[in-house]
């Protein structure tokens, strides 16, 4: 017997500092299973680890397990024994190890299809005689028991060993899964023709089980190769996690590995290369893409001074230089790898549901296959024919289909949002977000972008706009207010100092030996005959040297390109649009004016919008709140559907159930036609799963399926259902008005994550 | 018929050596890669 395996040195701190992520909860860990392949899988990992470590999520499509827990109270090393003696083998491997492991699995599985394959053919030949109901003689046909015997062993028990194994783990962990009725099948099938070849009479079944093998292995290949295309996006943003980084230091460029990057550090990145942390451009502005993290297809230019993620490739040809802000688990890159990983592991209640049900189905089946069998005997059909009966009962009634019914579709369809740079944090939401018809909108951050942007430069002396301007910038240089990032694209040639804030009213400074002051027209000191401003919802300030007023500026809010395309394509879904603000009733009603919005409320706490969206909720409304993250998380956490654009806030400290990762509003339409198309696909999947079962259950019972032909449609229904959750296929091109480069802006990568 | 003594334990040993042959070239990894060699061959004329 083999012996336990010692998993005592994952408790070392500095080992475990390498798969596991502290947090103020506790360590939170991601560990590679294999043995999980089905929803009851997921189950029995849930309930091993229950009571020793909190948030578990089982992500079957990528044989995952995440979860939790508190090293002080329960050691990892105890866990992942637990693991392992439950037969799921747990693996703490490097980053690049799941793609081996996947790799290694895949060859694993495409050699039992080979041996099935070449058995099948060969039992086959050797059965040739009762096919064709010829008598050999007796000593030949001995030696062809005897031949089938051998060439079935590797066919059945070798090509077929992960259903033997999958049921027995399934058995020890009490449960009945998938595995139970077609390891019964395969095991009966082989006992009784190994018996008759014994005897030297009787049927023999060994064709049937090797080609039931056959079918079952092509089947799970191929369903485990589609599997693995609805995880890609997954095992893409893990491969872009890069391993080492060239670091400069004292002139010199060392390559380091990952952990050793510090915060502070400047790391060089060759062209064509992912960057190794979350880092801040130095000296030259830099193209990268980012399409993996956000969804942004064209590449975007990051000047110096702005944050560029993880997982970016620079695209320019000379190499980049980063000053490192965030490593390791901390980027962003890890924190949306976490997220979708845990979002693809969580199961919505109408997944519960199914497992469920799917659980007391297969029960059902050992039960059916056992009175298939006794009323086929009590019609004095045979015990051959009765046996025919129950493997094709046991065989047919498989409930595969419905246990991958809704995962399929879910993971697809997170899959696909994620490649558009939708991360959806609660596969659940996708449900709830296929039935609104209302969305909620915040103002500031979500419809117009955050801070303020310069309308117009009106010059009141002899000094140019582009003069004035850069004064302007000049004064409001590393000030944190929000009129300071209208100036901020215009970098000024001039330097100020002695600047002195003053709140309220304005800035004063020193350039070039010359007084200066920026502030509101009411405090100028110097007054001016000032033009009007052109729109309701302005900000306007007036810059004076120390004799006279220079110039005069409209700020305002800008409006995000893509709003006025957005709320069209929502219109054309049949949604109502409403928008919520704290701002003044001016600036909201110049905003609701421009984007034609009937309905706009101004001033409104964070109690009036939650009151406004409980009101709506209870009159049976479906209700899409969008905010900028924090300052709505109320909002956001009370609505049926929330969606987030994460910029100025963690990642991970939203509440938000999509994050909007291209700092752009875009991809709603796609997040709503893909959760509608989602939900048709889970009902046609369900519908399918249950029609074919209700098809084959009578038609095995009563004889007219035979075992071959129930391996064939159990292995095509699992299959239909998951080529079906694929149709939710490539998306369509986002809205029209999504701007295109060079003029699109960065995301708003957060500045500081937890 | 007597042929049939020598013919069944022959094929049943032709096959017990195609499936080791297989599994050899199997786990060498000569399987591992069904699909890219077909769309890299344009590229190696080029």
């Amino acid at each position: 017997m083999e012996a336990a395996r010692d998993w005592s040195a994952f408790d070392r701190p500095e080992v475990r500092a390498g798969f596991g992520s502290a947090t103020a909860q506790g360590c939170e860990v991601l560990l590679a299973l294999d043995g999980v392949h089905c929803a009851a899988c997921a189950g029995r990992v849930e309930r091993l680890l229950a009571g020793r470590a909190d948030q578990v999520r089982v992500n079957v499509a990528a044989r995952t397990v995440a979860f939790r827990h508190q090293p002080d109270r329960v050691r990892i090393s105890e866990l992942l024994a637990a693991l392992d003696q439950a037969g799921f083998a747990p693996q703490v491997l490097a980053r690049e190890e799941p793609a081996a492991r996947e790799a290694r699995r895949r060859r694993l599985a495409f050699a039992r299809i080979g041996v099935a394959t070449i058995c099948a053919m060969q039992v086959m030949m050797l059965a040739w005689p009762s096919y064709f109901g010829v008598t050999p003689e007796p000593a030949i046909a001995q030696l062809l028991r005897w031949s089938q015997l051998i060439i079935a062993i590797p066919g059945v028990l070798w090509a077929g060993w992960p259903f033997f194994d999958g049921a027995w783990q399934g058995l020890r962990g009490g449960q009945l899964d998938m595995n139970a009725p077609v390891a019964l099948a395969l095991g009966v099938a082989f006992a009784a023709s190994l018996a008759h070849t014994v005897a030297g009479s009787g049927d023999l079944y060994f064709d049937t089980a090797t080609m039931f093998v056959w079918f079952l292995a092509v089947g799970r290949y191929l369903e485990g190769r589609t599997r693995a295309r609805a995880g890609e996006h997954l095992r893409l943003l893990a491969g872009r996690r890069s391993l080492t980084a060239q670091r400069r230091r004292d002139g010199l460029v060392e390559t380091v590995g990952i952990g050793q990057l510090r915060a502070g550090d400047t790391v060089v990145v060759p062209a064509g290369e992912a960057l190794p942390a979350d880092g801040l451009v130095l000296e030259q502005a830099a193209e990268l893409d980012e399409s993996l993290l956000t969804g942004e297809s064209h590449p975007v230019l990051h000047q110096p001074g702005q944050n560029a993620p993880a997982g970016s490739i620079n695209l320019g040809s000379a190499p980049l230089l980063i000053e490192v802000l965030r490593t390791g688990a901390d980027t962003v890159l890890a924190q949306i790898t976490r997220l979708l990983d845990s979002a693809q592991g969580r199961k919505p209640r109408l997944q519960q549901l199914a497992d469920r049900i799917a659980g007391h189905f297969v029960a059902a089946v050992l039960a059916l296959a056992a009175l298939g069998y006794a009323a086929a005997l009590w019609r004095g059909a045979g015990a051959g024919a009765a046996l025919n009966i129950a493997l094709a009962v046991l065989v047919a009634s498989c409930p595969c289909a419905l246990s991958l019914a809704i995962p399929a579709a879910l993971a697809a369809a997170t899959s696909k949002l994620a490649r558009h740079g939708i991360l959806v944090t609660n596969a659940g939401a996708l449900r709830a977000l296929a039935s609104i018809d209302t969305v909620l909108f915040d103002k500031t951050g979500t419809l117009t972008r955050p801070g303020m942007s310069l309308r117009r430069v009106v010059p009141l002396a002899d000094q140019d706009a582009d003069t004035c301007t850069g004064l302007a910038a000049a004064l409001e240089q590393g000030s944190r207010h929000p009129i300071a990032s209208a100036f901020a694209a215009g970098a000024s040639t001039y330097q100020a100092r002695d600047l002195d804030q003053i709140p309220g009213a304005g800035v004063g400074g020193t350039i070039q030996g010359m007084r200066y002051w920026l502030g509101a027209p009411e405090l100028a000191p110097y007054p001016a005959r000032l033009p009007g401003a052109e729109s309701a919802d302005a900000t306007c300030l007036v810059l004076c040297d120390d004799s006279r007023a220079l110039a005069w500026f409209e700020l305002g809010a800008e409006l995000r390109p893509e709003a006025g395309g957005l709320m069209d394509e929502l219109r054309r879904r049949g949604l109502a649009l409403q928008l919520l603000s704290g701002d003044a009733a001016d600036a909201v009603a110049a905003v609701a004016s421009r984007l034609g919005l009937s309905m706009a409320k101004s001033r409104q706490t964070p109690e009036d919008k939650l009151a406004h969206l409980e009101e709506l909720q209870a009159s049976s409304h479906g209700v899409l709140a969008v905010g900028d993250g924090i300052n709505d998380a109320p909002l956001l956490a009370a609505a049926r559907v929330s969606a987030a654009m994460p910029q100025g806030a963690a990642l991970t400290q939203s509440r938000a159930d999509l994050l909007l990762l291209g700092d752009s509003l875009a991809a709603l339409p796609l997040a709503l036609d893909t959760a509608r198309a989602a939900q048709r696909r889970i009902r046609e999947n369900l519908g399918w799963a249950l029609l074919y079962n209700l098809l084959a259950l009578p038609l095995a019972m009563s004889g007219h399926l035979p075992p071959w032909l129930a391996a064939l449609g159990m292995s095509l229904s699992s299959l239909l259902v998951i080529a079906n959750a694929l149709r939710l296929g490539p998306a369509p091109s986002l809205v029209a008005s999504r701007p295109s480069q060079p003029d699109a802006e960065p995301a708003r990568w957060p500045a500081s994550i937890c | 018929m007597a042929s049939l003594y020598l013919l069944i334990p022959l094929g049943v040993g032709v096959v017990i050596a195609a499936l080791l042959l297989f599994l050899w070239a199997s786990s060498g990894g000569q399987f591992d890669d069904l699909e890219d060699l077909s769309s890299r061959l344009p590229d190696d004329e080029r």
